[in-house]
């Protein structure tokens, strides 16, 4: 169902009810599911917490439990919808339009006079028939299309806020988010931008009595902050030189998988004055004289070096001395704790635990993600590197197309959904910065990585080009679909987002095939 | 603090950020209010919409206008009989509105009220056009019922009353009652003529002129089509020839439904005996029907076809009038159409064509009708394909031995020998006859030898050797 009042229609039907809540597994959908809980607990409501990573675990889910379900709400990122009359039509009278079938048939010998005239029934049927070739059409490109709405981290703590219940954590959570849709780039630039604004209004509110002398917080109370931050993965956590070389975008604009492109590194280094000793620190331990001005001084630097989006516009939260975080390292670390690939224990701990390490009590386990993204950074840009410089990436025509082998390095890392996509984003844009041929670079890619040996299959995930101007529609989903069809190939459409797939390794090619003449 | 002011200056180089917070909040709620109404507003709408079918079925404009009043039939029938004026008109009104509901309308229980004399009578105030026009629509309602219901209608002392208003002033009451003679006409013959005998044709025709409206055209036509309708016996002859020129007239507007009503006329008027389709012959409307029969109209185009395909069953020489029009050549697209029912009919008026004389089957030839009609014999629907046997039948008949021989060099044999297989009895019986009629002209030219081989090699012979058990 629609909800135009989240208040009313949603939030008030469920406080007095059990609820069960299904999850799905992205960032987003963990902070919107944090800020549930949270207002869950402030009003009491017994809840079920089902973390579902696809389409067959919400059935089944929903199954389990569909006794006791009245209302069904998946957290998962709302798309764009079409207006509720194009598609719905509230039952009319059924007329009969036995016009058509008996087109080229002898004339009524009796006819009755209705009450309507009969140019009027002729005009509502032709609108009525107009009226659904238009539905035909907007289903068709609404179905043709994926694409992201607002975050429902954002949607949650907007419904917290109506009802007055909203708290700096909640809106923490917003913030990470929004990031978490930002740094996957299921966004534009421009959504992005707009909501953070929007976030950026929540912040003061919650947040000004930093500003105040008189009446300033304690140091451990938890603050948020908005910076103009520079667009280095975690490199706060770690060194810059690290998070140099392991961030796609100064990896591909710098092309650091090549010898050229290192030395660029150092001449970009040279440029700004900062020695490479000091560089490979850990980055709390640079020099204090060095880190003044920092972002200005590499803003200045990156922009001679063609890096002119070094900086962006997020969010950082203090609490204590020691503990600072970027929005975007918490997306990092819960991102890798939730595909952790060893297993510890049941299949949802990573779940659980990627969902605890976003509350400020459990640091322990954001650490220990911390320490798992970064792993997972250098994989990707390793992963990267030789995907560039052995050439893995070719052109099928309408997309290009680049499969792992197995037995690559960290090849297991990537049989996860998200990483997987995380990594073919990277690639794709440092290919377009490798390639010379234009046309490649206007080209929508498809990653393959073995998914699990054992039984053969194979993850596949199809992303838009990399353009500028991209409004990050993703039309895979759809064509994915139909190769399979056409084919007969074993896939399972599993995942909430329709341009990621599983199938059989022996049926890849042909699948593949069918997928090059469909997007002809 | 230093931060806090770049932080607030750069703060304003960004969209929304120039403007004070509190405005902005401000325009938020006031368009989240905004929409949250205009959603509000329209499912109310939605619901008024439901409510108002479910009281009242098919408001019209004008009722909505005045109070919407329920009767019941006891109040209907009091108003009806008396008086009052003013309850007499609301009485009928909404009798009127029961009979034009989608759904059910409650005809026979209308007619147990006993009220149709009354509103017969209604018919004839012509100091209360709103009354004429009710009490018009509602018998027009009730005599498009059953044979019963326009029985009850026509006794009620309708027609004379309904003939009259022809010439009503008012267009829309004449309107009307050309829709209630028109459902009364329909009934059958008897009551189309004692329409006719009652002088209904000629105010019927007067009706008709250049700035006649369309819609008002439509109904004209359509009620002459029912004049022209049915046989046993057919219209009579007077009244034919009186409607045919404005019939043909017709024909030549621009609406399509108009034609199409025409042109069904018409094929009434052709289905019967050779006198009558000599009469249509003499207007010279030949050549418009060809010319209608080549539109992509369906609507159009069946009864042009229809039309024709009757003029061929009459002489040779009325035949010769409709291969001179041109039909030869519209007809073999009409034989490779989509729908069946067009199939069948083309074959069928090709079939007549062929039952003519030698020259006539050589102009088929000429024109080129032999291939598409074995396409059809091969491929076409099943009841077109018997159509197609009769005219292959019939051209072996009627056929030179250089005619049979043509037929047989367009690849009739195998579809025609495939045929056989088929479960119907008489058309197996056809193709039987056609198949010894070849074989008597390939012995006029010794071919006989030849004429087994190909039967033999095409399967013919296991398939009329499997008819004997």
């Amino acid at each position: 169902m629609f909800i135009s009042d989240c208040r009313r229609e949603f939030y008030d039907v469920i406080v007095s009810q059990r609820v069960l809540l299904l999850v799905a597994s992205d960032v987003d959908a963990l902070c919107a599911c944090k800020i549930l809980q949270a207002l869950f607990q402030c009003d009491h409501v017994q809840y079920t917490l089902v973390p579902v990573s696809g389409w067959q675990e919400l059935e089944t889910a929903f199954l389990e439990h569909k006794d006791q379900i009245k209302l069904l709400v998946k957290q998962d990122d709302d798309l764009g919808v079409p207006a509720y009359d194009d598609i719905f039509r509230d039952d009319e009278d059924e007329e009969e339009d036995s016009e058509n079938e008996s087109e080229g048939s002898e004339p009524s010998e009796k006819r009755r006079r209705f009450e309507e005239d009969i140019i009027e029934r002729t005009m509502k049927r032709r609108q009525r028939r107009e009226w659904e070739a238009r539905r035909r059409e907007i289903l068709f490109d609404y179905e043709q299309y994926e694409y992201h709405g607002t975050s429902s981290a954002m949607v949650m703590f907007d419904l917290a806020w109506i009802m007055s219940k909203d708290l700096n954590d909640m809106l923490w959570w917003a913030i990470v988010g929004l990031t978490d849709q930002w740094i996957q780039d299921k966004i534009t630039q421009m959504k992005y931008v707009t909501d953070i604004g929007i976030l950026q209004r929540h912040v003061s509110r919650h947040n000004h009595r930093n500003e105040d002398e008189e009446n300033s917080l304690s140091i451990d109370c938890m603050r948020i902050a908005f910076e103009y931050d520079l667009r280095l993965a975690l490199y706060q956590h770690w060194s810059l030189y690290e998070s140099l070389c392991n961030t796609s975008y100064t990896s591909a604009s710098l092309k650091l998988w090549s010898v050229q492109g290192q030395k660029r590194l150092q001449e970009f280094l040279a440029d700004m004055g900062l020695p490479l000793k000091q560089v490979k620190q850990k980055f709390n331990s640079m020099d204090m004289s060095l880190k003044e001005n920092l972002r200005e001084m590499i803003e200045e630097s990156a922009n001679k070096f063609g890096m002119k989006d070094l900086r962006v516009q997020t969010f950082s939260i203090h609490f204590g001395f020691k503990n600072k975080f970027s929005a975007s390292d918490i997306v990092y670390a819960t991102a890798s704790l939730m595909e952790n690939i060893e297993k510890e224990g049941p299949e949802t701990t990573n779940f659980i635990k990627a969902l605890d390490s976003l509350s400020r009590g459990n640091l322990d386990k954001l650490h220990q993600g911390l320490a798992l993204a970064k792993k997972q950074l250098r994989a990707i840009q390793q992963t990267v590197a030789s995907c560039i410089c052995t050439n893995l990436v070719i052109s099928q025509g309408p997309f290009l197309y680049c499969s792992l082998m197995e037995g690559t390095p960290d090849v297991k890392l990537f049989s996860k959904p998200v990483s997987l996509c995380l990594l073919s984003k990277y690639l794709l844009k440092s290919f377009v910065c490798s390639t010379k041929n234009k046309r490649c670079k206007l080209l929508p890619l498809i990653m393959a990585a073995p998914m699990d040996v054992e039984q053969g299959t194979v993850i596949m995930v199809g992303i838009p080009p990399e353009t500028e101007s991209s409004d990050k529609k993703n039309f895979f989903g759809r064509a994915f679909e139909k190769a399979a069809d056409s084919t007969n190939s074993r896939t399972l459409h599993n995942h909430f987002d329709m341009s990621i797939i599983e199938l059989k390794t022996e049926d890849r090619s042909k699948f593949l095939d069918a997928l090059i003449s469909l997007l002809s | 603090m230093p931060v806090v002011a770049k932080q607030s200056e750069r703060m304003r180089q960004f969209k929304n950020k120039g403007k004070n917070a509190a405005a902005l909040r401000r325009q938020r709620v006031e368009v989240n209010i905004e929409l949250r109404k205009a959603k509000k507003d329209e499912q109310i709408l939605k619901r008024r919409n439901i409510l108002f079918s479910l009281m009242e079925e098919n408001i019209s404009p004008e009722d909505k206008r005045n109070e919407v009043v329920q009767l019941s039939l006891e109040e209907i029938v009091e108003a009806v009989n008396g008086s009052n004026e003013e309850l007499q008109l609301q009485a009928t009104q909404a009798t009127r509105r029961m009979l034009s509901r989608q759904k059910e309308p409650p005809i026979n229980q209308i007619i147990e009220l006993g009220i149709i004399p009354r509103l017969v009578e209604f018919l004839t105030c012509a100091d209360n056009a709103p009354l004429q026009f009710e009490a018009a629509w509602a018998l027009t309602n009730i005599a498009s019922g059953t044979s019963d219901h326009t029985k009850a209608v026509v006794e009620g002392g309708a027609i004379p009353a309904f003939i009259s208003l022809l010439s009503s002033p008012h267009m829309h009451i004449s309107e009307q009652s050309v829709w209630a003679l028109g459902n009364i006409a329909g009934d059958g013959a008897l009551y189309r003529d004692a329409l006719i005998n009652c002088s209904v044709v000629p105010p019927l025709l007067a009706l008709v002129s250049p700035v006649t409206p369309v819609g008002f055209l439509r109904n004209i036509t359509w009620t002459l089509s029912n004049l022209c309708r049915n046989k046993n016996p057919y219209p009579p002859l007077d009244a034919v020839n009186k409607i045919l020129p404005v019939l043909i007239c017709l024909m030549e507007h621009e609406d399509k439904e108009i034609i199409s009503d025409s042109c069904w006329a018409i094929s009434y008027l052709t289905d019967g005996s050779n006198d009558r389709i000599q009469i249509v012959l003499d207007t010279g409307i030949l050549p418009r029907l060809v010319e209608l029969m080549a539109s992509p109209e369906l609507i159009i185009m069946t009864p042009a076809l229809r039309a024709i395909g009757n003029v061929v069953t009459g002489t040779d020489e009325q035949t010769q009038v409709a291969i001179d029009a041109g039909v030869l050549a519209v007809l073999p697209c009409l034989l490779r159409h989509a729908k069946p029912t067009i199939q069948k009919e083309a074959a069928w008026t090709l079939s007549n064509i062929a039952a003519g004389p030698c020259r006539q089957i050589q102009q088929l030839i000429t024109c080129g009708l032999l291939p598409p009609l074995v396409e059809l014999l091969d491929k076409g629907d099943f009841k077109a394909q018997k159509e197609a046997v009769w005219a292959v039948a019939n051209f072996t008949t009627g056929g030179t031995v250089e005619q049979v021989v043509e037929l047989v060099q367009s690849g009739v044999l195998k579809p025609l020998l495939n045929l056989l297989l088929a479960k119907d009895s008489k058309t197996i019986l056809i193709i039987l006859d056609t198949i010894s009629n070849l074989f008597l002209a390939a012995e006029k030219l010794g071919e006989t030898e030849r004429l087994c081989l190909l039967v033999e090699e095409l399967d013919g012979l296991e398939k009329i050797e499997a008819l004997q058990t």
